[in-house]
């Protein structure tokens, strides 16, 4: 029942008794004060109800405010069109280089295999053969192209993530470890890093011994690596 | 102390240019028996059967890397003295010294060229 109409139901209730005529002054009283309680009741319903509803008005705003940053998003066309276009892109740079990689590894080895004992026949050979490695790497401008094209995905979803984020207020909540993390970490799987070894061949080669042969112990190795 | 170029050698590396890149190498180098597997355990499995006289092996593969192949190894009391080194793009330190301690014989960081491969195996097993 909304409290306007339960104070109202007191109020007459009140009325009601007082004109009863009763001579108890005490219940004059219980009276007067229940009178002044409705009142106060009354008062403190109409501020609940206010409070309720300009909650709810936020709550349906701000519902309505994550409805447009996510459509802003476009999720469809990331998941339908964006993301599996780069997935192919990559798929694709993979497939190349792989054709590339192996084509000049074949004709290397068939030149190595070649047989040399007549001159001229291996010249035109080795000729023929450097051709095709030579085209063969033509898979260079086609896959930066195709790697370009994923760049600037990435680039569309970060920038429309980062939008996302800022005008949301959401803040990186703490990852849970999966077992794939776990199994990564355990077995350093790193992977290669990306302006070349963060440990060079030279180091490398110190820990080991350039014989190969002594072994170092931790405080060598700290020593090393500071 | 001299190569043996007669004994078997074992590519570990769940990319197949990789294999074909080292095996060439390897061939260059003299090595005309060399066999190869697509992860550690597949390599373990080789090993249990054949006594191979070097292992050279990349880090990063499923299902079992090249970090618990050598520690596979060096575990067991009858593969333990196989020269393991590793060929991998684990370049941080943390790799070098984990596979350090687990008792790799050397670590080469991809890429390499032919020499480096050649002066590792060297100061493995012996002058060629």
């Amino acid at each position: 029942m909304p409290s306007p109409e339960v104070a109202n139901k007191v109020r007459d209730a009140i009325t009601a008794l007082k004109g009863a005529d009763l001579k108890d002054p005490r219940l004059g009283e219980v009276l007067n004060l229940a009178s002044q309680m409705s009142e106060a009741m009354q008062m403190f319903f109409s501020s609940l109800d206010r409070s309720l509803f300009d909650e709810m008005r936020y709550i349906s705003s701000y519902i309505q405010r994550t409805r447009l940053e996510i459509s802003n998003l476009r999720p469809n066309d990331l998941s339908e069109d964006r993301i599996p276009g780069a997935g192919a892109e990559l798929h694709a740079v993979v497939q190349h280089t792989a054709e590339a990689t192996n084509t000049i590894m074949a004709v290397a080895e068939e030149v190595m295999a070649a047989d040399t004992s007549d001159p001229d026949a291996y010249q035109a050979l080795v000729n023929e053969k450097m051709m095709e490695i030579f085209e063969a790497c033509t898979f260079q401008d086609i896959t930066g192209q195709r790697i370009k094209k994923v760049v600037d995905t990435l680039t569309h979803i970060e920038q429309r993530l980062e939008r996302f984020a800022n005008v949301m207020g959401v803040e990186d909540a703490e990852l849970e470890e999966t077992l794939e993390d776990r199994r990564r970490k355990e077995n350093l799987l790193n992977g290669p890093a990306l302006n070349g070894p963060e440990v060079a061949q030279d180091e490398i080669d110190a820990l080991f011994g350039s014989e190969g042969g002594e072994s170092m112990d931790q405080a060598d190795l700290d020593k090393l690596f500071g | 102390m001299a190569v043996d170029l007669n004994a078997p050698v074992l590519v570990v590396d769940d990319y197949q240019t990789m294999v074909r890149i080292i095996r060439n190498l390897l061939k260059q180098l003299g090595f005309e028996n060399v066999d190869e597997a697509a992860d550690g355990r597949e390599a373990l499995e080789k090993m249990k059967k054949t006594k191979y006289g070097l292992v050279i092996s990349d880090w990063n593969m499923e299902p079992m890397t090249g970090y618990e192949l050598l520690r596979e190894v060096r575990a067991d009391e009858i593969l333990k003295p196989t020269p393991f080194i590793m060929v991998t793009a684990e370049s941080k330190t943390e790799n070098v010294i984990a596979a350090k301690k687990a008792g790799v014989n050397n670590y080469i960081v991809k890429p390499f060229n032919a020499q480096t491969l050649k002066a590792k195996i060297a100061s493995v097993l012996g002058d060629f």
